[in-house]
């Protein structure tokens, strides 16, 4: 049984993807090290890439459903790590976030990260029974408690960004859990309607704040908003986008926008304008069609997927990947705002490496089951 | 798919997320497009210009020194604590003087008012924060380093001048340049930028180009915090040129100690070599200590002295040599008989005309200090006869006195190499159209007291030395000037070699000498009334000088009109002169405000600096020098006899 597992695994196993996402962690070591050339970031991004493949592959040649039936206890074991970040002495505050617990020998690790995962496993289950009817009010209530729950723990440490993460997981489950599309449109019409007409409210009548303001004109117009102060990181993250011109600036590492401290968080939320600086266009294109790829393929996956849980558990996890790859992107190029949100495989950091690994993990295993019944 | 019921339409939802994936992506890709391709070159500048910097190397300015080599003005090396704009926000500038202010021990006041200055101008890269910090300082701003990386110290040469303010109106001073000055084209033309220190009056100014150099600059890599990362490239500063004057600064030391023995302390003294023009001592009483503009000027007491210089009513800042002009009294009848006599108004055989002890135009008497019955223009002249010239005026009439005028370019700047110098007011129709627009019609009255250098004649002191200066020269009239040479620098033949420089006048047009023509009996007859002034009986009588003959004119100009001249109206003491005679070395004139008679305080203060170019011209004392001190101290002991030997013996 074992052996006969073991030679369709080889065929079956999707080696683009895991490829793929390893080439894309060592492109974006070097960068790491290119941002942050003195420190150690890109050794223990190494570190968890090894341990970020060990994950992957027990968990692809672990049965998906046998996981995903123990969801609860993982989501369970997820929201315990939330509040133990709580903690006071335990999690670790930094830049007035308590959203890290020290790891002893690998520095520090962010439970937000991870939860996302179990989070996204716990959905899965909910929503992967067989289904013969629209989704029903109750469920979708359901499906929004399930996310509350990590959501509110997190946002006492408070990580507003990492929230923001969150929510596209549950819109692509109940977008693919037969919601009706009348729904869908007419809550797409209302945001597109409402948020420009509450925030031109919110400026008549005072209750969007001066300061609220200046964040939002740093992204319409970041060449005149407040440049030193609240357009500091969009405009330095702008600058050091364009330096790298069409195939990476001519500067040295050490009189680079990052080596000399311009442009802030360059080996964390920064990494793709570091990226960006170092490899031009060229190089900055090439890593979009690798996400496209990768993340086509995890689609691809998902359409192939033997029952309705093993495509949820896949397209939770490509929404929450593109989502925040989109936002940190739109950050380093200015069309989005400053908010801490890591990118997938790129940034450096234990837990979303972790994490992502995990979740191609999880794609892989669905994969390699798509013919058993 | 095996789930998939088409309740659902399953496939085509996936389809939509895949398509959104795509999307977005493609998005971000279009925006890095713009960014990289289309604007990269822009934001690549603006990237390289953000962390690099341009920290300048002053410059030593070129010294200043006296025509025998002695050094007048030198720069030493201080350390300025200097804040780098890029890197302070314009709201932190304010929450940094508190503690700057505690630190470096500075007033908070002139802090916040620089701050506020300087926010109004982003032109300005460095903020200079203290001048002439103490080590205490420098080990401060060291010890911040983390807290405050915009802080740096930089070495930057200053002035220093003679103390108790000797030359200050010569010398000038320097200044951080401002910002009014910033914007006039000569700046740009010249290369100046904010924080420059400049000349801004005197030598300093007018050959600023001269003495300034040109500054160098280190070339560093910031990061973001300002901190030098690199240095990419470092240009030496050129120093600026040496400057050797025209003065001999022991002339100029007696000049200065007998403005500051006079019974005012204010007055002026110059002394002119008439073969060339050059400056041997130019004395401007009261002064001022220029050493305030270069060093004090930032603290609160320098800035309360400043405030004290220009509310002072004695205008210590104001060079009176050539800023103040004053009636000449008698020595106008200098160039009144040159003129005269040049214009056929008298000939040399009958010059003698009527004194009457004044003069009656219709009902108004304009008398003479005294009786001189005939005299001729010698006699006029060495007995300062006003009667004589208001007659002598008459023959010239208001279109001579303009021609004798103009001759001596009375009316024009005489083009010394000084700022700021003004133009005489000299007799002319439409002077008194302006002057007088009740009565603007030129008179018989006008022309007298047109000739007896009071009411249209108010001259500066420098041009009227000038004038005497080119009797005495048969007419050759040199343009007055302080600068001897700007030294050589470099090897010659080499391409850095820059040869010495000497004076040119200003104003290229002007000829240099000007050559008025003077038949020479005209000239040598009113010579003579001016030697006789000094040595055949005359007004300056008590200055004679055995062998080293001195001729003069003496003056006294009338501040306000007769009777009232006492206590602080009294008439300026006059004294234009030069000798010897007949081979002139030295003109010098002297004015002492509001003392009294020419012969008594101008003619006395000139004496004494002619010993002290005597004993370093012969190398023995001068003749006459004991006596000398013996008049002076008897006139200081009795003011009683001064008054009555004015009322008697007149200009």
């Amino acid at each position: 049984m074992v052996a006969i597992i073991h030679k369709r695994s080889w065929r079956d196993f999707d080696w683009i993807l895991a490829l793929l996402a390893i080439g894309i962690v060592l492109f974006g070591t070097i960068q790491i090290r290119n941002a942050q050339p003195t420190e150690t970031y890109w050794v223990k991004q190494l570190i968890g890439l090894s341990i970020g493949l060990v994950a992957m592959l027990a968990i692809a040649f672990t049965d998906y459903r046998r996981l995903l039936n123990l969801a609860p206890a993982f989501y369970i074991f997820g929201l315990i790590l939330l509040i133990i970040v709580l903690i006071p002495g335990i999690g670790l505050r930094i830049n007035g976030q308590q959203a890290w617990i020290r790891v002893p020998g690998i520095g520090q690790f962010q439970p937000s990260e991870f939860v996302k995962v179990t989070t996204a496993m716990m959905l899965a289950r909910y929503f992967g029974k067989n289904r013969v009817q629209p989704l029903t009010l109750k469920e979708t209530i359901v499906g929004g408690l399930i996310l509350a729950l990590p959501i509110g723990l997190i946002l006492l440490e408070p990580d507003v960004g990492s929230v923001l993460t969150y929510f596209p997981i549950l819109a692509v489950v109940l977008f693919l859990s037969a919601i009706k599309m009348r729904l869908v449109i007419a809550s797409v019409l209302i945001a597109v309607v409402m948020i420009p007409a509450a925030y031109w409210l919110g400026v008549r009548t005072g209750m969007v704040k001066g300061y609220q303001q200046e964040r939002i004109n740093v992204i319409l117009d970041p060449e005149n908003a407040d440049r030193r102060r609240i357009g500091y990181h969009t405009w330095q993250s702008i600058l050091t986008v364009g330096e790298g011109g069409l195939f990476g600036s001519r500067s040295s590492v050490e009189h680079s926008q990052s080596g000399l401290k311009f442009l802030p968080e360059p080996h964390t939320d920064f990494i793709y304008a570091v990226t960006a600086e170092n490899s031009g266009f060229v190089g900055c294109v090439l890593v979009l069609l690798a996400y496209v790829i990768l993340l086509s393929r995890l689609i691809t996956g998902a359409r192939r997927a033997s029952d309705r849980m093993g495509m949820l558990v896949i397209m939770a996890v490509v929404g929450g990947l593109a989502f925040q790859i989109f936002i940190n992107i739109g950050m380093a190029l200015g069309i989005s705002p400053v908010i801490g949100v890591p990118l997938p495989l790129m940034s450096a950091g234990l837990a979303s490496l972790i994490a992502t690994f995990i979740a191609i993990g999880f794609a892989i295993s669905v994969q390699l089951r798509r013919f058993v019944n | 798919m095996k789930f998939e019921d088409t309740s659902q339409n399953l496939r085509a939802r996936l389809r939509f997320v895949q398509a959104m994936v795509v999307l977005l992506l493609g998005v971000l890709s279009v925006r890095l497009y713009v960014l990289q391709v289309v604007r990269g070159e822009r934001y690549a500048e603006i990237a390289e210009n953000q962390r690099r910097r341009r920290l300048p190397i002053p410059a030593p300015r070129g010294l200043i020194l006296d025509r025998e080599g002695r050094v007048l003005v030198s720069s030493r090396p201080i350390y300025n604590v200097i804040m780098s704009r890029e890197d302070v926000k314009v709201k932190d500038l304010i929450s940094l003087i508190d503690p700057l202010a505690e630190g470096l021990s500075l007033d908070r006041d002139i802090l916040r008012d620089y701050f506020e200055l300087v926010k109004t101008m982003p032109a300005f890269e460095s903020i200079l924060v203290k001048q002439d910090a103490t080590p205490g300082d420098i080990a401060w701003v060291e010890a911040h380093n983390l807290e405050y990386p915009e802080l740096r110290v930089e070495q930057q040469p200053q002035r220093t001048y003679p103390p108790n303010g000797s030359l200050a109106h010569v010398l000038g001073y320097v200044g951080e340049i401002s910002p009014e000055q910033l914007k006039q084209q000569a700046s740009k033309d010249r290369g100046l930028k904010p924080g420059d220190i400049i000349g801004l009056s005197g030598i300093e100014q007018i050959y600023d180009d001269y003495l300034r150099g040109r500054d160098g600059y280190r070339e560093v890599v910031v990061d973001s915090r300002g901190r030098i990362q690199d240095e990419i490239e470092t240009v030496a500063p050129i120093p600026g040129r040496d400057l050797v004057t025209t003065i001999d600064l022991d002339i100029q030391n007696a000049a200065e100690e007998q403005l500051q023995n006079s019974v005012t302390r204010r007055g002026v003294i110059i002394s002119m070599d008439p073969g060339n023009g050059e400056i041997f001592a130019l004395a401007s009483y009261p002064t001022f200590d220029p050493n305030l503009f270069s060093q004090r000027i930032t603290t609160k007491g320098g800035r309360a002295e400043y405030r004290a210089l220009l509310n002072d009513p004695e205008t210590p800042l104001l060079n009176r040599a050539i800023q103040s002009r004053y009636p000449p009294g008698s020595t106008w009848k200098v160039p009144m008989a040159i003129g005269g006599l040049k214009q056929g108004a008298i000939t040399l055989d009958h010059s003698n005309l009527v004194c009457g002890g004044g003069i009656t135009i219709g009902n108004k008497f304009t008398r003479c200090m005294g009786n001189h019955g005939s005299p001729d223009i010698r006699t006029a002249i060495s007995r300062s006869c006003d009667g004589y010239f208001y007659r002598l005026g008459l023959k010239m009439g208001i279109d001579g006195i303009v021609e004798m005028v103009d001759e001596f370019d009375l009316n024009k700047r005489t083009g010394i190499d000084l700022p700021n110098e003004v133009v005489s007011w000299t007799p002319s129709r439409e002077f008194k159209r302006r002057m007088q627009p009740r009565d603007p019609e030129w008179r018989d009255i006008d022309t007298v007291y047109a000739s007896f250098g009071q009411v249209y004649d108010i001259i500066t002191p420098i041009s009227l030395l000038r004038t005497i200066a080119a009797v005495s020269k048969n007419g050759r009239m040199y343009i007055p000037h302080l600068l001897k040479e700007v030294r050589p620098v470099g090897t010659e033949g080499t391409t850095e070699y820059r040869g010495p420089v000497t004076f040119q006048p200003l104003d290229q047009s002007r000829p240099n000498p000007k050559v008025i023509p003077i038949p020479e009996d005209i000239n040598h007859a009113v010579v003579e009334g001016m030697w006789s002034v000094v040595n055949g009986g005359g007004t300056g009588a008590r200055i004679q000088m055995a062998g080293f003959d001195i001729a003069g004119k003496t003056g006294t100009a009338q501040v306000v009109r007769l009777g009232k001249d006492v206590g602080k109206n009294k008439d300026h003491s006059w004294f234009v002169s030069y000798a010897p005679a007949y081979k002139p070395e030295v003109a010098m004139v002297a004015l002492i405000e509001n003392s009294g008679f020419g012969g008594h305080h101008a003619a006395p203060a000139v004496r004494a600096i002619y010993d002290v170019y005597y004993r370093k011209t012969r190398n023995e004392e001068p003749p006459g020098a004991v006596q000398q001190i013996a008049k002076k101290q008897k006139t200081t002991a009795t003011p009683l006899a001064e008054t009555q030997q004015q009322a008697v013996v007149n200009q």
